[in-house]
């Protein structure tokens, strides 16, 4: 099956994790992959892997927390493949464990609000034309997607993170917003929330296995999500023809461990 | 005794003259300022983006932290329900609406051990200035009830000993448009 073949993608922080994964997946099934990673040093290897096994992938590099890198990028995409589908913005960092009482704005809440919400409104306000151009080719040889990679924290909030949710809370309302915005020219964007084996996941695993037994014992589907098969085939979903009628949700990807929606 | 109201604007001011309480509370009053910033993302720029979405935001947390220092048993955040429902030419806004409704559930879950509750009153865009001809509907089907909504009692409800056991949730007061 190639399903989004011919199309073009963008996949932000896809140097490593569900970035990387998505990239993968996508690439698997005939798009051509961009991997916007932060530093050369993660994202080339991601994009010479996908070549390797017969895809088509490069790698610019891009900081998403600055708008004029990810106006580049998506400038450079389009000039060397003509074109721009599907942006999946996915990079984020931040994440450090706090009391809401002491956080500090430049310690515990600028990273996150830079890459998680200003972010996704330059890769929305920099992909936008292109997308629109896309939805405007013939049925099933385009259609512009959008998709923001959020989190379960995004909707019921976080203990040991507090302000890691209200940044992924905004990604979900900007993605109503501009599923209400771009409706109108075909263009659907919407939200995944995934838990997946991510290097940080896997690695606080390994530093204290009662985690991953805590978190596989809440989830009914007993694992945590691989970041290909997993969280990748959504993403896939989002990003090709059967999801055309979709816009402005958020599919939770964990295994059935929130069910708040 | 008076309920700490952060920020300004008629909601404030509203909730600074009705709102009492029999324990410590707070109430926050998240700065959407549904005229500023409307317009396609595309022509989004960074200053609008810091102004209407990073300082209010960084406000609401402030305004929490405030709320805890001055030993508050109740804290509420108003928000409008534009970050539920999305609105168009109003990403931003929303952004701050959703961020700040939802920094209420983390808040709730840190401090519900120390007898805190934390929780949102949303109450329907318009009362933030947002044009709603320019943002869409906020729900399929129209406002439930009419005349005038004010949110005083709620507030006072939530912000009193008699909600102790209430915390991280939302309530919605907008004369029934969003469900």
């Amino acid at each position: 099956m190639n399903r989004v073949d011919g199309r073009v993608a963008i996949v932000t922080g896809a140097g490593q994790g569900v970035g990387e994964g998505i990239a993968r997946r996508l690439a698997r099934e005939g798009a051509t992959v961009v991997v916007a990673a932060r530093r050369a040093e993660t994202g080339e290897p991601v994009a010479a892997s996908i070549r390797d096994g017969g895809g088509r992938a490069e790698c610019i590099v891009t900081d998403v927390a600055d708008g004029e890198s990810v106006r580049a990028c998506v400038d450079e995409t389009v000039r060397r493949f003509g074109r721009l589908d599907i942006m999946v913005h996915n990079a984020f960092m931040g994440g450090i464990p706090h009391k809401l009482e002491n956080a500090r704005i430049d310690k515990h809440w600028t990273n996150m609000s830079r890459t998680g919400v200003w972010a996704s409104l330059f890769c929305a306000r920099s992909a936008m034309p292109h997308l629109v151009a896309s939805s405007r080719r013939p049925t099933g040889t385009g259609g512009g997607r959008l998709i923001l990679i959020t989190s379960p924290s995004g909707v019921e909030g976080s203990a040991n993170i507090p302000l890691y949710s209200p940044a992924k809370a905004a990604q979900r309302a900007i993605a109503k917003s501009l599923a209400r915005e771009w409706g109108p020219h075909g263009v659907t964007v919407n939200c995944i929330g995934p838990v997946a084996g991510s290097p940080a996941l896997l690695t606080a695993f390994e530093r204290n296995p009662a985690l991953q037994d805590a978190i596989e014992a809440r989830t009914p589907l007993g694992r945590v999500g691989d970041i290909t098969e997993d969280i990748g085939s959504v993403a896939l979903f989002l990003a090709g023809d059967d999801s055309s009628f979709v816009t402005g949700q958020t599919i939770i990807c964990d295994g059935g461990s929130f069910l708040g929606l | 005794m008076s309920v700490l109201v952060l920020g300004d604007g008629p909601i404030a001011d509203r909730l600074r003259a009705t709102v009492s309480s029999d324990v410590e509370a707070a109430v926050i009053v998240t700065e959407v300022d549904g005229g500023r910033g409307v317009g396609p993302v595309e022509d989004l720029d960074d200053a609008t983006i810091d102004a209407v979405f990073e300082q209010p935001m960084q406000k609401v947390i402030a305004g929490l932290q405030q709320a805890h220092a001055a030993g508050a048993k109740r804290i509420v955040v108003i928000v409008p329900t534009i970050g539920m429902s999305g609105g168009d030419q109003h990403a931003v806004h929303a952004a701050l609406a959703e961020a700040a409704r939802i920094t209420v559930k983390s808040a709730a879950r840190q401090w519900g051990a120390d007898g805190i509750t934390v929780n949102a009153v949303a109450l329907a865009p318009e009362e933030f200035g947002v044009d709603a001809t320019v943002a869409g509907p906020v729900a399929i089907a129209p406002r439930a009830m009419s005349g005038e909504v004010d949110p005083s009692d709620t507030v006072a409800w939530l912000c009193s000993g008699s909600a102790a056991h209430v915390t991280g949730q939302t309530v919605v007061c907008d004369g029934g448009l969003w469900m």
